[in-house]
């Protein structure tokens, strides 16, 4: 069933229409708080809220606008609050190791099936994943919903609300400050 | 700016598949006489490839069924909250009409009363003001316990 399908049916609070809607959400939302916070504790607690204000707002929401984009507006609210709450550098700067060795990427199980590959996989995960977490907040946001969500730029500047000039520069500056750091890696790392 | 230095610029976003339909038409015809550019446009693509082959992390089953829970709670609550706002609004909208409509009648019939209750009561209107706000005194409170005691089912659950 269509998404704007099962929003109509929340907004008449069939409860679910709530279950299929966190069931089709759940891993790109999920994902998307995990790459924000970093922590999994803490985009564990966001998901929860996120989902909570939903069941708040729906009544409220705009039924002609992008439900995608509403939901992860939510989100990243919620999230800005957390971040300014907790740890308000990391809005602006990279942030800092916090000397926990196991990346996210080191913690998702592997799907590959040679040793060779699975190493070489794990290896490659975590070097963009390091690099990526080094990156300031607002780059990683859109390196994430630009490549591992797949919005167009149009709906990334829906849910970061700036124009779409400002989603391509941030996205040109995270792709450049990533490659400098992924130099190593792929080569000389020129601009 | 040169022709080159703007494709430059772009190539990044070429990889991310960004551009629109006019800068990637630019961006194709320059790479093709660009060998630089080319190799620059080559460059970003492993880039853009292993982001979007990155592995998506998988919130735990607890975490989607606590979700769910607290959720479901949430929007039977927000539904009871709009159906009480519609109940009062109605209750409300229904005693106005009451007030209203019961003036004409007050009116007409309280000569009759007044002279089978004695001569002191010809005071319509101050009768009349007494009955409405001991209505909408009566109506208050139980407005008011009714929501306490709603508070307090809602505390237990």
């Amino acid at each position: 069933m269509a998404v704007d399908a099962d929003v109509a049916r929340l907004r008449r609070g069939d409860l679910n229409a709530l279950s299929e809607l966190i069931a089709r959400y759940q891993n790109r939302l999920y994902r998307y708080l995990l790459r924000m916070v970093r922590q999994p504790a803490e985009a564990e607690d966001l998901f929860q809220q996120t989902w909570l204000k939903v069941a708040e707002k729906v009544r409220s929401f705009d039924v002609t606008r992008n439900f995608d984009a509403w939901l992860f507006t939510l989100a990243r609210n919620l999230a800005i609050d957390h971040l300014r709450r907790v740890r308000p550098q990391s809005l602006d700067e990279p942030l800092a190791d916090n000397g926990d060795c196991a990346t996210v990427a080191g913690r998702i199980p592997s799907r590959d099936y040679t040793p060779l590959d699975t190493a070489l996989a794990v290896e490659r995960r975590t070097h963009i994943d390091e690099a990526m977490a080094a990156l300031p907040m607002i780059y990683r946001e859109a390196l994430t919903l630009r490549f591992e969500d797949g919005m167009k730029i149009e709906e990334i500047a829906q849910v970061i609300e700036v124009p779409v000039s400002t989603v391509k520069s941030r996205l040109r500056r995270s792709l450049e400050q990533l490659r400098s750091a992924l130099a190593g890696q792929y080569g000389e790392a020129r601009r | 700016m040169s022709e080159h230095d703007k494709v430059r610029e772009l190539l990044a976003l070429a990889a991310a598949g960004a551009l629109t339909a006019a800068e990637e038409k630019q961006v194709a015809e320059h790479v093709r006489l660009c060998v630089s550019c080319s190799n620059e446009l080559d460059a970003w693509r492993p880039i853009a490839t292993e982001l979007r082959r990155l592995p998506t992390p998988q919130p735990s089953s607890w975490l989607l069924q606590a979700t769910l829970a607290r959720a479901e709670a949430k929007l039977a609550g927000e539904a009871e909250h709009v159906w009480n706002r519609q109940v009062v609004i109605f209750v409300v909208t229904l005693a106005w009409l009451q007030t209203i409509a019961s003036w004409p009648v007050f009116d007409f019939v309280s000569p009759y009363f007044g002279s089978l209750l004695g001569p002191q009561f010809g005071h319509t209107w101050i009768g009349f003001a007494a009955f409405t706000a001991l209505g909408w005194l009566a109506g208050g409170v139980a407005a008011v316990m009714l929501a306490v005691r709603q508070r307090g089912a809602g505390r237990l659950a």
